[in-house]
């Protein structure tokens, strides 16, 4: 499964990616996750499923939405409990129950 | 909490930081960070101060002779910080571009011709320095915002030369280009000449003596910072990024001041003599230590507080932010604690920054600690920052121990509140 994280500068995202594959490797799901800024968000749209905003940048809710969701990609806010925790179990099962439609 | 205000509040917010101009000035100038980090550094570096009787420059300039070994950081700092504006009109009109989906390189390379145009230029026909750095931020980020506009408009409205089929695409590209290029650069000459006829000074001047000069003056002051302070933590409660939201409106500002500082010390001037206490580095490393709201402080004053019980939740949220707490990451703690939108949280989230900028303007006002005369990538841990950023003071990272110092203290007793109020929540289920 394709997931992209936005933030603004990468810096702390990038540590939640790093448990959210810890997570996917524990229970051996298959996941392509990244770290990008949103400027970058549009070289990763092939096969791109979830796309997880970081709460601090969740003003660009809309617009990722506006742009990604006729593609068929699900866009959501990182839960910020998780997000701050830096539960990567909690926000890997986020982004699983995005993509199936629950 | 009022809820329809704070929606409100987080839909302005959110506007403001997602607004395309102002995000291209943002990302524009976080474009250029790491040239102006490097040419703060090559500065730093050829006016180190010595340890004691150790001393960097006086050993380089017994090799290679005083002067001499300068120049690899003098030529550094000519060719990045001190031609920013001229970087800047680029980054900022390729970015916007970019957001417009249009060719961001041919934006950027018709904004920096539009630039040259109007730097006026000296006697012997050369580009005038004074113009391609600070001093000409605010025309390049106007020519920047105006050309993109018109380059989009132009090729929106097809007003472009076609290829034929099979023509290579970079071929097509610069072409596409021509005659948007062509129409820009006229009108920005034709502008610029009826300026030279009727104001007889240049834009650059105008738009300096206008604009630039009052904002930085205002900038400078401590009213100023404490609004900046006061901002930034506001839109964290909310969970927003501050320094994101409000840094198009920030950098512009306050780059010039730094700048200024930088190039007087580069001189020789020292760094309790140079003209401006407020600087953005001023702010990242005696106010926001370990990031916004002195965090560092925080988790501090956790472990103050919170020593017998290891699993208490505030501990493990500490534990957790404390590694990236020191190079100046504090999303885990504004997330986790959490700060946001946490009544506890909101009092000294506010008033310990906005207290560490009181003590820090006067401590360089008063003349007890240097002034800043260096940026440094912003995740430099405290105590090392400020020693840095004060060209090499030990005063430097004394006031941060201060600093942090004060913040602990402020912050105690709001954790043992929290800590209180959460074991009254606890003992109620």
């Amino acid at each position: 499964m394709k997931i992209r994280l936005v933030c603004s500068a990468g810096m702390s995202t990038s540590m939640l990616v790093k448990k959210m594959k810890e997570a996917a490797e524990k229970q051996d799901f298959e996941a392509d996750i990244e770290a990008v800024a949103e400027s970058q968000l549009k070289n990763h749209l092939e096969s791109l499923q979830v796309v997880l905003i970081g709460p601090q940048v969740r003003y660009l809710e809309g617009k990722i939405k506006e742009s990604l969701e006729p593609q068929g990609v699900k866009v959501a806010v990182i839960d910020q409990m998780a997000y701050g925790m830096m539960q990567g179990d909690k926000v890997l099962k986020q982004a699983i129950d995005l993509n199936e439609g629950n | 909490m009022n809820n329809k205000f704070m929606q409100k509040f987080i839909e302005i917010a959110g506007r403001i930081g997602s607004q395309r101009h102002l995000v291209a000035i943002r990302d524009g100038f976080v474009a250029t960070m790491p040239l102006i980090i490097i040419g703060s550094l090559a500065v730093l570096i050829n006016n180190f101060p010595a340890f004691g009787s150790f001393s960097i420059v006086d050993i380089l300039n017994n090799i290679f002779g005083e002067g001499n070994w300068q120049t690899v950081g003098g030529s550094i700092w000519n060719a990045t910080f001190a031609v920013i504006g001229l970087l800047i009109s680029f980054t900022i009109a390729y970015n916007l571009a970019k957001s417009y989906e249009v060719d961001g390189l041919s934006a950027g390379l018709i904004s920096i011709a539009s630039y040259i145009m109007l730097v006026p230029v000296t006697e012997d026909f050369g580009l005038n320095m004074n113009w391609l750095g600070t001093q000409g931020l605010f025309v390049a980020i106007i020519v920047a915002l105006i050309v993109t506009e018109l380059f989009r408009l132009l090729i929106k409205a097809n007003i472009t030369i076609k290829m034929p089929e099979g023509v290579p695409e970079g071929v097509t590209r610069s072409f596409a280009a021509l005659i948007p290029a062509m129409i820009i650069l006229a009108f920005v000459g034709l502008f610029q000449a009826i300026v030279s006829v009727f104001v007889e000074i240049s834009v650059f001047e105008v738009i300096f003596n206008l604009i630039q000069e009052p904002l930085q003056g205002l900038g400078n002051t401590l009213p100023a910072a404490l609004v900046v302070a006061f901002l930034n933590h506001l839109l964290w409660f909310f969970g927003l990024h501050g320094t994101n939201i409000i840094g198009s409106v920030i950098e512009p500002v306050y780059l010039p001041l730094i700048e200024q500082n930088a190039n007087l010390f580069q001189q020789g001037m020292s760094a309790f003599d140079v003209p401006n206490i407020v600087t953005k580095p001023f702010l990242d490393s005696f106010v926001f230590m370990g990031g916004s709201g002195t965090t560092l402080a925080l988790l501090i004053a956790i472990f103050i507080v919170i020593r017998r019980e290891k699993n208490h939740p505030y501990r493990e949220v500490a534990k957790l932010s404390a590694p990236a707490g020191i190079f100046n990451i504090n999303e885990p703690v504004i997330f986790g604690l959490p700060i946001v939108l946490n009544p506890v949280f909101l009092i000294p989230f506010i008033i310990v920054p906005v207290t560490l900028t009181i003590i820090s303007y006067f401590a360089l006002s008063w003349g007890l600690v240097p002034k800043t005369v260096a940026i440094v990538p912003w995740n430099i841990p405290p105590i090392l920052s400020g020693y840095l950023v004060t060209g090499g003071s030990v005063k430097g990272i004394i006031l941060q121990l201060v600093n942090l110092t004060v913040a602990i203290l402020l912050y105690v007793p709001f954790v043992m509140a929290g800590v209180r109020a959460m074991k009254e929540k606890m003992g109620g289920q």
